[in-house]
């Protein structure tokens, strides 16, 4: 049953190598660094390409004098020339994992409303979705028949039943909700991640979009495994891309999303407290994923809905963020590694710059009057007594010239010599 | 496009051919030319062993490769320059013992030509116009008509310089003299051989001559000049400096061929210490036929130039001891390249095996403009 694929997965779009300066994607790292070579470090000068921000900067500053004070073509937050990028290399964490995110967001929003034309299942889940589906479904009907029957005995109880069994009930309906929504607080633990409900597997990439600014960054700064480089770049970083302006007043929305994917066990609480209330939270989610630079076409909530309840969420995201979750260890390591070979990269160019300033340099010849040839010329072994030789010169090859003038002239200098 | 050039630059020098001519002068070597015939493998290497030598880089099967020495021309001195005459089979030869001579390769006869008040540093042949010019460090130039070897009245002609002469370089047209305190002057050849012409047959002003050059220049390097080149095309020239600079310049005086002069750094390494330790640009020669030009410092380097889009072509592997001398064949086929020990320290002796005669045999394209950005 050879099934037409209608497009990449998740997996394939998050392993695009994609450009930190204007987060155009590419189908190969090589096509990366060629575009970043031509689009962000090229020498507007003499349209010479250099491999990194940093040898464009000495390149301008040797060749041409000049000071780079900004990447060309990149992103309004993403010119600074602080960060060491070579194709997918020096990316920071944070702006790698905030891709990552918006990448899952576009790919999910473009599954829904195809979705909502189609009418298929989402794409990649094939086989897998199936099962997922029916126990969600059977969930909601679960939810559904228990809500009729709480209907029915409210109408009961208004009908004449004693009001004391509305309580229970009552209970019994929060009481099905966690079990349904209570698990997100169980998302944060690892041991549990292995089997990610399917409902939860959504959080982490809305999280990540919709994470106020200060709070996960002041962690970072004091992470060790942003010593120098998180700070500078995140700040100006934040507030542009993860603008909070599409979520003032969500308070629900916010604290639902203040769940980032690498920092769980301090952000577990506020999880938990926001959960109860998503259901209602979720048609205000419609904006969340858009972003200044990718505006999304608006979503309405049943869309929205539809999106969170009507069908399970590919593995893809739960495992990113999972991965993420699960090896912190692993994360700050592969984290140090880039900052170390993007503080080498910075630190090499910076070398010949220093010298062209200082000017040390050393002659191997100075002499500015005698030339090497003059020089050697006086050494002992190339000694040469051309008065010596001047009398068997003149009497033995040019006899007839010392009629002339001028060699008499010749003679008279070298006389004196003698 | 430009992408790919890379590539294939690396290929052809892949490719490119390297011979050690056999049999090299036993001291550091001088001057080192090629016939100016295009057919010709033919060189003539001066050097400070006294010597003057001719090799021929075929064999006897027409073959090239490491190729032969012909002859060898003892002087009483060092010899400090050479170049070919009208045909190859005459070279003109200038040294420490303050003679300039001509030497016929079939007879081997040597003719004193003029003898300077000083060592003679360079000799030049103009075919177009039939001069020789040899330059001194007594500050004068001597201006000869080989076929005064004949006519024992005739007697080179002698401009004074303001300086020591460093370096002489000929288009068709034009003389240009490199000289200390980084004076330069372009002399026009058909004024310069007017001159002479007129000098000869007019015997009582004792045969010195103030010409007025062409152009009076200042050198667009701030240290002493070690070479000057002149484009085969001539419409400029390139002069070295013993400070690791390379200039391009044009011979037009309007300002706007003026403002295209430039100056770049070369030959220079960064020490340990952090230090960039600056050779001297001992050498510059131009291809006949692209206009590229090689660049030989002190530090055994050789570069390959495009002194039109102001763009370096390639760079040889570093050679154990400095450059002394470069020169294209005629056809711009081969690359000569002298090494001697780094004379510019002074060193005192010189270890056997180190004064190499290097050709390559370049590519098709090894030579050629990488053309526009």
């Amino acid at each position: 049953m050879g099934k037409k694929r209608r497009g990449p997965t998740m997996d394939e779009l998050l392993a695009r190598p994609w450009c930190y300066y204007c987060e155009r994607d590419f189908d190969d790292l090589k096509i990366l660094t060629l575009h970043q070579k031509a689009k962000h470090f090229k020498c507007e000068r003499c349209g010479r390409r250099l491999n990194t921000a940093g040898g464009l900067s000495v390149h301008m500053s040797q060749v041409h004098k000049e000071q780079l004070t900004e990447i060309e073509n990149a992103l309004p937050n993403r010119s600074g020339l602080d960060v060491e990028i070579f194709g997918m290399e020096g990316v920071p964490e944070d702006v790698l994992q905030a891709h990552q995110q918006r990448v899952a967001a576009q790919y999910h929003q473009a599954e829904a409303e195809r979705q909502a034309v189609t009418g298929n299942p989402p794409s990649g889940s094939g086989a897998g979705g199936q099962p997922n589906k029916k126990p969600k479904l059977e969930d909601v009907s679960d939810l559904k028949a228990r809500l009729a029957a709480h209907r029915a005995k409210r109408t009961e109880v208004a009908a004449g039943g004693s009001s004391g069994e509305a309580t229970p009930l009552g209970a019994g309906q929060s009481a099905s909700t966690p079990t349904s929504y209570g698990q997100p607080s169980a998302t944060a633990s690892p041991a549990q991640q292995q089997q990610p409900p399917v409902q939860l597997t959504y959080p982490p990439p809305y999280a990540g979009a919709a994470v106020p600014p200060a709070a996960p960054y002041q962690q970072q700064t004091a992470s060790p495994v942003y010593p120098a480089f998180s700070p500078p770049v995140a700040a100006p970083y934040a507030p542009a891309v993860y603008s909070p302006q599409p979520y003032p007043g969500q308070s629900a929305a916010l604290g639902y999303g203040a769940a980032p994917p690498h920092f769980p066990q301090q952000q577990t609480p506020p999880t938990d407290t926001s959960l109860p209330p998503r259901p209602g939270s979720m048609p205000t989610l419609a904006g969340l994923p858009q972003r200044p630079a990718f505006a999304a076409p608006p979503i309405n909530a049943q869309l929205m809905q539809q999106m969170h309840m009507g069908h399970p969420a590919p593995p893809t995201p739960a495992h990113t963020n999972g991965d993420a979750r699960q090896s912190p260890g692993q994360l700050s390591s592969t984290v140090d590694e880039l900052i170390s070979s993007a503080a080498k990269e910075a630190a090499a160019p910076e070398k010949p710059a220093k010298k062209d300033k200082t000017k040390n340099t050393r002659m191997i010849y100075s002499d500015e009057n005698t030339s090497p040839e003059e020089k050697m010329a006086k050494l002992a072994r190339y000694a040469f007594s051309r008065p010596a030789f001047q009398q068997e010169t003149a009497l033995g090859e040019i006899p007839a010239s010392i009629i002339v003038g001028t060699i008499r002239d010749q003679d008279k200098v070298v006389d004196p010599a003698h | 496009m430009a992408r790919y050039s890379a590539t294939t630059a690396l290929a052809v020098e892949m490719s490119s051919n390297q011979f050690t001519v056999a049999s090299p002068p036993t001291d550091a070597i001088s001057a080192l030319k090629f016939s100016p015939d295009p057919n010709s493998t033919r060189i003539v290497v001066s050097s400070w062993d006294k010597n003057v030598y001719l090799y021929d880089l075929r064999d006897e099967n027409g073959v090239v490769g490491e190729g032969k020495l012909l002859q060898k021309f003892e002087h009483r001195a060092p010899v400090l320059d050479v170049c070919f005459g009208e045909t190859e089979n005459e070279i003109y030869t200038a040294g420490l013992d303050w003679d300039v001579r001509k030497i016929d390769l079939n007879t081997s006869e040597q003719t004193v030509m003029s003898s300077h008040e000083a060592g003679v540093r360079n000799v030049v042949y103009s075919r177009e116009h039939n001069l020789i010019i040899s330059g001194s460090w007594d500050s004068t130039l001597h201006v000869h008509r080989p076929d005064a070897g004949s006519n024992t009245q005739s007697i080179p002609t002698t401009i004074p310089l303001p300086s020591k002469p460093f370096s002489l370089s000929l288009t068709p047209t034009k003389l240009v003299v490199a000289m200390a305190s980084r004076a330069l002057h372009i002399y026009d050849l058909k004024a310069l051989a007017l001159l002479t012409a007129q000098a000869d047959s007019d015997t009582t002003n004792g045969n010195t001559v103030e010409l007025e050059p062409w152009q009076r220049r200042e050198s667009s390097l701030k240290f002493m000049t070690r070479c000057v080149a002149c484009m085969p095309d001539d419409a400029g020239y390139a002069s070295s400096s013993i400070e690791g600079r390379v200039a391009v310049e044009w011979f037009d005086p309007s300002p706007e061929s003026q403002a295209r002069k430039y100056a770049f750094k070369c030959h220079r390494q960064t020490a340990e210490d952090g230090v960039d330790v600056v050779y001297p640009v001992n050498a510059l020669a131009f291809h006949p036929i692209y206009g590229t030009f090689a660049s030989g410092g002190g530090d055994g380097v050789v570069a390959l130039w495009d002194g039109i889009s102001k763009r370096r072509i390639r760079q040889y592997q570093k050679y154990p001891s400095s450059v002394a001398a470069l020169e294209f064949s005629g056809n711009g086929k081969y690359l000569a390249i002298a090494l001697s020990p780094g004379f510019e320290d002074g060193k005192d002796d010189v270890p056997e095996g180190v004064v190499k005669i290097i050709v390559k045999e370049l590519g098709e394209t090894e030579a050629k403009g990488k053309g526009a950005k």
